[in-house]
């Protein structure tokens, strides 16, 4: 049966960036991951944040950069809060798409994302996103459902040793099956 | 005086615990707002006449102001100066229409404020909610200047000055500064300050935020503040005249009075104000170079100065129509602020209706078509444009309109008809309608009140509250 640490991307090996980084310094160094690291094993879809002491505050998913491309004016927060005056979800999506067509391009949108500090889109971790690197394959598949995960922070002796991402845990369980299934 | 302060501050608990959800304390709200130590210099009365049977019970509460007309019961709580006017309450045996079902009432409705402490609010109309056509509760709440509950049981709940909730069962919710909330059930909700809000399940909803930055010259509120800004400065400074008419026993009208209108004792008439047939003028409002056309109304809280109504109008609690023309039949809604200028006419079209919360305010001429539904902060004809419809034009909304700041989803022509149907009921109920023998309302009915004074302990512990007291026919 497979642990944690037989699945889990070993820090060394995820893109990361120090705190004060731009977006695009992330989105860069999510590129570099990709080109030095083993294709075949990872498709690097996330970014850590590391404060000074090299520990992890935080990370960036692919939604949370297309979310810092989204307009931050007063407005859009102005409809989000629709939904608490009983507005349909349709009425809601409309407005969103007639702002979004009144809205500034897309090539300015990303000119502006690009100098956002990572802290300002990142999301930082919660109790209930760490697991131990000996936890089984079980344990973490229950982890990542109970708590509707895709990534989880893995430990070691309180230090944060890798990453483990739903991808791998699902590329587990398919082979377990297939193996399950060819020896019955 | 040490019973009043503990009272006090049960109170302000009382409702922190039901908003602590909402993180919402209300001590560094109203703290010094009050002169706790005038409330023994203040009286409260009541209204008697033959229409409203008697019914009420004070206990352990300190009261300034009222009317009380109707049932209504009193307990741990401190009305200053407030009015609660119970001559609409449901009687025992009426129907009560509720989608379609009438159900029917089992007792005589009755106001039922407990663990509250309400700061010249309004409470008028009857409940609106088909689970509770008996009892009209104002329970651990606390409402602060000129804000109006209409129609609205509610509990644990803070209102903001010159706000108004309106046919809305309210269950711990925050109503902020000068907004308008008419949804038929709320709970938990925190809404913010200048927000008007019209909704009814499944047929419209329509929602217009109004600018803060703009919204705060005419009334802001913060903790450790008094309330401040055009509005509160406005009555204010017209709160003299008022203070003349409460301090005298008989007062002699300055105005002839037509036997089928009724002027409030406790209403200020200025000099050259005028009043048709069917007209009613309630207690608090305040009239001064005022021409009331046949079958208007003004209510509670109301000011009409330098203006002209041309009948049928009303002219709802709260709402200020200062150097204006009014056509027949238009509705000027809660706490509106309509102003025009010396020689910088304010008019506005027959048969339009000006939403609840709406403030206009030129230094132009400005010329509103008939016809119009008007909403918002109108300072000129481009906002205008901006915030407002032909009524026409809204009822042939049938999915969702957005124009400026305002959001409407829904049937417009159920929205218009509701307004209209409104509209109606009020010059029905306030006797506009009134043809010599048929359709009398409140100006015929409220022509003669008698007024019982009662006072609080002048001294001592108790100073400022009340003696237990039951009135009973």
């Amino acid at each position: 049966m497979f642990t944690v640490k037989d699945l889990m991307v070993p820090l060394s090996e995820y893109a990361t960036v120090p705190k004060g980084s731009t977006l695009f310094e992330a989105v860069m160094a999510l590129e570099r991951a990709q080109e030095e690291f083993d294709h075949t094993k990872y498709r690097h879809r996330g970014i850590l944040v590391l404060n000074k002491a090299q520990q992890v505050i935080g990370k960036i998913g692919q939604v949370d950069v297309l979310r810092a491309l989204e307009p931050k004016d007063e407005d859009l927060e102005e409809i989000k809060e629709l939904d608490k005056f009983s507005f349909s979800p349709k009425f809601v999506r409309n407005l969103y798409k007639q702002r979004r067509l009144q809205g500034a391009p897309l090539k300015e949108l990303c000119i502006t994302a690009a100098k956002v500090k990572v802290e300002a889109c990142m999301q930082t971790f919660v109790e209930g996103e760490y697991i131990d690197q000996d936890a089984t394959l079980d344990m973490a598949i229950q982890h990542l459902v109970l708590e509707n995960l895709f990534t989880m922070l893995v430990t070691h002796k309180k230090e944060i040793v890798g990453v483990l991402r739903l991808s791998d845990v699902f590329g587990a369980v398919f082979h377990a099956m297939k193996e399950f299934e060819t020896t019955l | 005086m040490k019973e009043l302060e503990k009272l006090f501050a049960r109170i302000m608990q009382r409702v922190n615990i039901n908003l602590r959800e909402l993180e919402f304390n209300v001590k560094p709200l109203i703290r010094n707002l009050i002169p706790l130590h005038q409330m023994s210099k203040f009286y409260a009365f009541y209204g008697v006449t033959p229409h409203h049977p008697l019914n009420f019970e004070f206990r352990q509460s300190s009261l300034a102001g009222s009317y009380f007309l109707g049932k209504c019961s009193t307990i741990n709580s401190m009305l200053y100066k407030s009015d609660i006017r119970g001559d609409e309450l449901k009687k025992k045996g009426d129907a009560f229409n509720y989608q379609g079902m009438e159900i029917t009432v089992s007792e005589n409705e009755g106001i039922d404020i407990g663990d509250s402490f309400l700061i010249k609010t309004l409470v008028h109309n009857f409940s609106h909610d088909p689970e509770t056509l008996e009892k009209f509760f104002i329970t651990n709440t606390l409402s602060t200047h000129y804000a109006n509950i209409h129609g609205s049981p509610m509990d644990g709940s803070f209102l903001g000055p010159f706000s108004t909730v309106d046919l809305t069962t309210t269950n711990d919710c925050v109503i902020g500064t000068y907004s308008y909330v008419q949804a038929g059930e709320i709970g938990h909700l925190s809404v913010d300050p200048g927000t008007v809000w019209v909704r009814s399940p499944g047929a419209f909803n329509f929602l217009y935020r109004y600018p803060l930055d703009r919204l705060s010259g005419y009334i802001r509120f913060s903790a450790g503040e008094p309330v401040q800004g055009l509005f509160i400065d406005f009555v204010e400074e017209r709160k003299e005249a008022f203070q003349q008419v409460f301090n005298v026993v008989n007062l002699e009208l300055p105005i002839s009075v037509p036997d089928t209108a009724s002027v409030d004792r406790f209403a200020v008439i200025k000099a050259h104000t005028h009043i048709s047939e069917n007209v009613l003028v309630a207690q608090r409002a305040y009239l001064q170079n005022a021409r009331l056309g046949k079958g208007s109304n003004a209510q509670e809280n109301c000011y009409i100065i330098n203006s002209k109504l041309e009948g049928y109008n009303v002219t709802a609690h709260g709402a200020k129509v200062i150097e204006a023309d009014l056509g027949r039949n238009v509705f000027v809604g809660f706490n509106s602020f309509l102003c025009g200028r010396p020689n910088v006419r304010l008019s506005i079209g027959k048969d339009s209706v000006i939403m609840p919360h709406t403030i206009i305010d030129v230094k132009k001429p400005l010329d509103i078509p008939e016809g119009h539904l008007v909403w918002g902060l109108i300072t000129s004809r481009e906002e205008l444009e901006t915030n407002s419809i032909s009524l026409d034009a809204m009822s042939q909304t049938t999915d969702s309109l957005v124009q400026g700041e305002m959001c409407f989803e829904g049937s417009g022509a159920a929205f218009v008809d509701a307004f209209r149907n409104r509209i109606h009921h009020i010059l029905e109920a306030n006797g506009a309608y009134y043809d010599g023998t048929r359709n009398r309302g409140h100006a015929q009915k409220n022509q003669n009140i008698s007024f019982n004074t009662i006072q609080p302990y002048p001294d001592g512990d108790l100073a400022g509250l009340y003696p237990t007291i039951s009135i009973l026919p």
